[in-house]
């Protein structure tokens, strides 16, 4: 088992941390005071390629394997200061284009790809609702079909990109008889008849990308926008998170590695007591307990991405490293404000954004918790 | 019949171990009477892929196939066939 990047991997890597340290930290602060997404950013981050990262080339992407992404998303986390844009991105790679791409027909893939890829449209998906939030698969969102359409209704929330999406992946039920099996996935445009989309909603974190619910109100669907069979909606979206679960936190790695080197910087210059803090051990053992986070959260990525690179299953292995490094972010966050003192509590430094923005990471794509029943439902409990 | 009966025992002793069976009518309808919830597909495959040296692909794990006894034999049979 070798986790080491070859020197391509490496070199984009490192093209991905220029890129982002020169072109995507501008305005930070003040936009995520604000709530503000950089539709510019979004705009350079396509021209460098990210949307299209592991899609092919007839679509316009980079065609890039799945490791090599994962690099570029280390580097884009490390670089890149605003973190609610990395998380509009990889919800558009992860829960829109990929699906389109896996489960799709050429038409579909004809249709939607190029412009998600080219980062002229946004995509995202929608599953969560109002009263369903870890039991996903309790919705009540509908869609009958009536000739060669559907209509669906119900009300989704806390949709990422779903105030700037053109297209959203809607889940529904079709056949309430079926249990999970009884859902079903469709391709619906922002200009579709029925569909609507409320005012941005205000988060702790990640407040640079928009969340909003999404009202289906006999929202017109052509039968040729569904994505897979009828009932395929469990296995699209089991499909999804895992890859969104083995990839995203990618970012939180390279945010990992940024914070660390801040710190040990810092550990060095700030003298207290007539000393580098650092020589003291309740820093540098924080430090050291940092480094281990990061060390064994890049294990943990590295080796889900190694399996799905082989086209091998990682559900235990995705829902590890998902609760791993969502965990260890908040816990490197949180020393790393704490080493800042009270230059990390102010508002002058990114420490304190950083924690918020990092909470959200034990929540979506499933809680800790729900990570948890998923590694003891599989160990047989 | 040797794939029927690996196949019911694994999903009573591994997958629906709360329905209290000792045996599954080849016909009855796993997922309506909610035997087979989204946490137990997932193992199911898992399990699947590993006991019949097969690899399911994500777009075939759709009602039809998952349904009952007799549909996933049919599958599992289908699938090793082809192989």
């Amino acid at each position: 088992m070798d986790f080491s990047l070859t020197e391509d991997q490496a070199m984009f890597k490192e093209s991905a941390i220029n890129f982002s340290l020169k072109t995507l930290n501008t305005g930070t602060k003040e936009r995520e005071e604000k709530g503000e997404f950089s539709r510019e950013s979004w705009d350079k981050c396509a021209e460098f390629g990210i949307q299209g990262l592991p899609m092919p080339e007839e679509y316009g992407g980079l065609g890039r394997d799945i490791l090599t992404c994962i690099a570029a998303m280390e580097g884009l986390g490390f670089g890149c200061r605003d973190s609610g844009l990395l998380f509009s991105i990889n919800s558009h790679i992860w829960t829109c284009e990929s699906p389109i791409l896996k489960f799709g027909t050429d038409a579909q893939k004809q249709r939607y790809l190029p412009p998600l890829v080219s980062g002229s449209w946004v995509g995202g998906h929608a599953m969560t609702e109002p009263d369903a939030g870890s039991d996903a698969f309790s919705m009540t969102c509908r869609a009958e079909k009536k000739g060669d359409r559907y209509f669906i209704n119900g009300t989704k929330m806390f949709i990422s990109n779903a105030p700037i999406a053109d297209v959203l992946l809607v889940f529904a039920v079709t056949d309430a008889t079926k249990g999970f099996a009884g859902f079903s996935t469709f391709i619906v445009e922002k200009g579709f008849p029925g569909i609507s989309v409320g005012k941005p909603l205000e988060m702790m974190g990640l407040r640079t990308c928009p969340l909003g619910e999404v009202i289906l109100d006999n929202c017109e669907v052509p039968e040729e926008n569904r994505l897979g069979k009828e009932g395929a909606g469990s296995a699209i979206f089991n499909s999804e998170m895992e890859w969104e679960r083995s990839c995203l936190f990618a970012t939180h790695v390279g945010a990992m590695a940024r914070d660390l080197e801040e710190c040990i910087s810092y550990a060095k210059l700030r003298n207290q007591f007539g000393r580098p803090i650092g020589k003291n051990q309740s820093i540098s053992n924080k430090i050291a307990e940092m480094k281990v986070r990061l060390e064994l959260s890049q294990l943990a990525l590295y080796k889900v991405a190694w399996l799905k690179a082989t086209g091998k299953r990682a559900p235990i292995e995705s829902a590890v490293s998902k609760l791993f490094i969502s965990e260890s972010y908040v816990a490197n966050c949180l020393e790393a404000l704490q080493i800042h003192g009270a230059y990390g509590y102010s508002k002058e430094m990114d420490f304190e954004r950083n924690l918020r923005d990092s909470i959200a990471g034990k929540i979506y794509s499933g809680t800790s918790e729900i990570q948890k029943n998923i590694i003891s439902s599989f160990l047989g409990l | 019949m040797h794939i029927h009966g690996t196949l019911e025992k694994l999903l009573l002793s591994e997958i629906a171990t709360d329905s209290g069976k000792e045996s599954l009518d080849p016909d009855e309808d796993l997922l309506e009477h909610g035997m087979l919830d989204s946490m137990a597909i997932m193992k199911l495959i898992v399990r699947l892929e590993e006991t019949f040296s097969m690899t399911i692909q994500d777009e075939e794990i759709i009602p039809e196939n998952f349904q009952s006894l007799n549909s996933m034999v049919r599958f599992i049979e289908d699938k090793t066939k082809k192989q």
